[in-house]
């Protein structure tokens, strides 16, 4: 295994308090995997990449396990994360105009991975650098490389930003929202690309996404995130034709298809509860069309709800309580040793 | 090539600029009441004396005649004599200038050393006690008196202590370096004199500091602010992805995307300081063009005010110039254009 969250919670303080942004967020990432987080905006989905990666605001309280490699690196020193951010893992961001630094050519970025990480001297960077702008599929590198990022399309930009972070070959590459920015044609440009680059270098990639068509396109397996936990996980196919949670129900429900007639799109009533003012049950609750008594009262514990496929929900909430919980653990670890 | 035909358009933009500045100073000193030929000619003179020297000074032709006249010999270099120390204003410039010049470099120097990093670490310390002794600094750089602190630094170091000198630029009973640039460091330095060079830097000490205590404060706050501001960027963010150290990150990509309005105001106070401080040349008897400055205005000393005004006008086009250039240096989506 090449990742692994053991009860994550994040808290930020916000206006003197703190308020728990991530709660208990635990997953796994193999080598050669791409996990997709889907969720609405502010469920949480980039706090827990800025978690793994530790880029945090200063007044955030982590608490849990974060394994990478087997190593944890939760308790890491600020040197000590500084030698693996970048080496072992790297992170692709949303914006790629503004995520490059506007004053030093592209090159001079790719070659700031290698400078500190590596002890390649001036001429192996150089090369190394032309390497990585053709693997990444920009043409006339050597020409790019001395290119400023505002000379660069917004397709281009993004690829120079994977050629940054792919530049010491990380075992993790964690994608927050990578396509987002991009035109439709250059999305599946860069989709391929990662594609490709996660089989020739046997990457675990975690792709943060509100995009389904984009999990669809590259996720091996899926984490769904409302309100700063994770509902739902299971399979790519297994969540999109055999999805549980009423959550991610409705999140299908809203994407548009081609087979269906004109009728409205499915949407889900209410709003996300804010995270100081989280309700004692399950946090669906409020907007969930199949809500319990007992949904407004306790949290869902996760279920097993089919092979390799969690949920919490109390929908699914299996009969006796002591094999409750060691199915529970046994899908788990199913999932684990995937 | 690029950069070259804009710095000449840029020079040749400052021809209308410098004639509309000659004029407005060379009429204005004109309606100012007071008769420079009775200054010239002493409290004693009679009226015969004066008639006469007004009709040699000129002073009896229309003003524009007097302007162009005026403006004739200054493009021969000639900037006409002074009516009080009587000798060539051109002669006078070039003694007091250098002197200005250094005190300026000087402490524009120690600016940049101290302000900047005191306000990117208050940036990157925000709110923590260092940002707060930071601030704290700058706010009393800013608002305290270039005077009184002069006056308290030589009371203390001079007077109390009398480690540092409190006047003048060498010490008495050493000779100025031969002028090359007339910055007595520099020219030390090029002829080789250590004595001369010590005694100078010496000298530079107090009063610089008191110059830049003013400017410090205001790069620190400029700095700080500004650094805060990009410290929030995207990529930013990325450099930290990278594995680059906080230092790295501040100093490598955090400053240069800062340093816009940091350089802007940096130009502002050079130049301004460059026009001559005239209180703190006043307290440690610099004579520098500040001073030169206030002595022709007091005695209506015409040739004077208008060589020193358009020559602190040149200054402050050349250094926004050179600032303007600057910008393109450090940010490469600015074109020569």
């Amino acid at each position: 295994m090449l990742l692994e969250l053991k009860n994550v919670s994040l808290s930020l303080k916000r206006d003197g308090k703190y308020v728990k942004i991530l709660d208990e967020i635990s997953l796994q990432v193999n080598k050669g995997e791409t996990v997709g987080i889907v969720g609405e905006s502010g469920c949480g989905k980039s706090m827990t990449a800025l978690s793994i990666m530790r880029l945090l605001p200063e007044k955030a309280k982590l608490e849990g396990g974060i394994l990478l490699e087997k190593e944890e690196i939760s308790s890491y020193s600020k040197r000590k994360l500084e030698k693996i951010r970048g080496d072992k893992m790297a992170m692709i961001f949303q914006d790629p105009l503004t995520s490059l630094n506007p004053l030093h050519t592209v090159g001079r970025q790719i070659e700031e991975t290698l400078i500190l990480h590596t002890d390649l001297n001036k001429e192996q960077r150089k090369k190394r650098v032309i390497e990585l702008l053709n693997e990444v599929g920009l043409p006339r590198a050597d020409e790019i490389a001395s290119d400023y990022p505002h000379q660069l399309s917004g397709g281009m930009r993004q690829r120079i930003m994977i050629a940054v972070a792919m530049a010491c070959n990380p075992s993790l590459l964690i994608c927050d929202e990578p396509t987002t920015a991009l035109d439709v044609t250059v999305q599946a440009q860069i989709l391929d690309l990662m594609n490709h680059l996660k089989d020739v270098n046997e990457m675990g990639i975690i792709m943060i996404t509100h995009d389904l068509g984009v999990v669809a396109e590259v996720c091996d397996r899926v984490i769904v995130m409302y309100a700063g936990k994770i509902v739902e996980q299971a399979e790519i196919k297994e969540l999109f034709i055999n999805p549980k949670h009423p959550y991610t129900k409705g999140l299908l429900d809203s994407i548009p298809k081609l087979a269906m007639k004109k009728t409205k799109l499915g949407s889900i009533p209410g709003m996300v509860p804010s995270p100081d003012k989280m309700p004692k049950g399950c946090r669906f609750y409020e907007r969930c069309s199949s809500a319990m008594e007992i949904c407004r009262e306790k949290t869902p514990p996760m279920n097993l709800v089919g092979e390799e496929h969690l949920a919490a929900c109390w929908l699914f909430e299996e009969k006796e309580g002591e094999a409750n919980a060691s199915s529970r653990n046994k899908g788990l670890e199913a999932t684990l040793h995937h | 090539m690029d950069a070259l035909r804009y710095t000449l358009k840029r020079i040749l933009l400052m021809i209308p600029i410098l004639i509309g500045i000659s004029m407005l100073t060379f009429f204005i000193s004109n309606t100012i009441p007071g008769d420079p030929a009775r200054l010239a000619a002493g409290p004693y003179a009679d009226a015969k004396v004066i008639e006469e020297l007004q009709e040699k000074m000129g002073l009896n032709d229309p003003v524009y005649i007097q302007y162009f006249r005026y403006m004739k010999s200054l493009l021969q270099g000639d900037l006409g004599n002074s009516n009080y120390s009587h000798q060539p204003v051109m002669e006078d410039i070039k003694q007091y200038f250098p002197a200005t010049l250094e005190l300026t470099f000087f402490s524009m120097f120690i600016t940049i050393l101290i302000g900047i990093p005191l306000g990117v670490i208050s940036a990157s310390k925000k709110d923590k006690i260092a940002d707060q002794f930071a601030r704290v600094l700058a706010l009393i750089g800013v608002a305290m008196p270039a005077f009184w602190l002069g006056i308290i630094l030589l009371l203390f170091f001079y007077l109390k202590l009398g480690v540092l000198p409190g006047s003048g630029r060498l010490d008495t009973g050493l000779a100025p370096p031969e002028t090359i640039t007339g910055m007595y460091t520099i020219d030390a330095i090029l002829t080789g004199n250590w004595t001369v060079f010590t005694s100078a830097v010496i000298h530079l000490i107090l009063p610089g500091i008191t110059q830049a205590a003013v400017t410090i404060g205001m790069i620190t706050r400029m700095t700080r602010s500004s650094m805060l501001e990009v410290l929030r960027s995207d990529y930013i963010r990325t450099a930290f992805a990278k594995g680059g150290s906080e230092r790295r990150v501040l100093y490598g990509h955090a400053l240069r995307n800062g340093m816009m309005p940091i350089m802007t105001l940096l130009g502002m106070t050079f130049g301004h300081s460059l026009g001559g401080s005239v209180l703190v040349e006043s307290v440690f008897s610099w004579p520098g063009l500040g001073k030169y400055a206030v002595n022709a205005i007091t005695y209506l000393d015409f040739p004077a005010v208008m060589a020193v005004t358009i020559l602190i006008a040149v200054l402050f086009i050349i250094v926004n110039l050179v600032i303007d250039i600057l910008y393109q240096v450090v940010d490469p989506r600015l074109n020569y254009e």
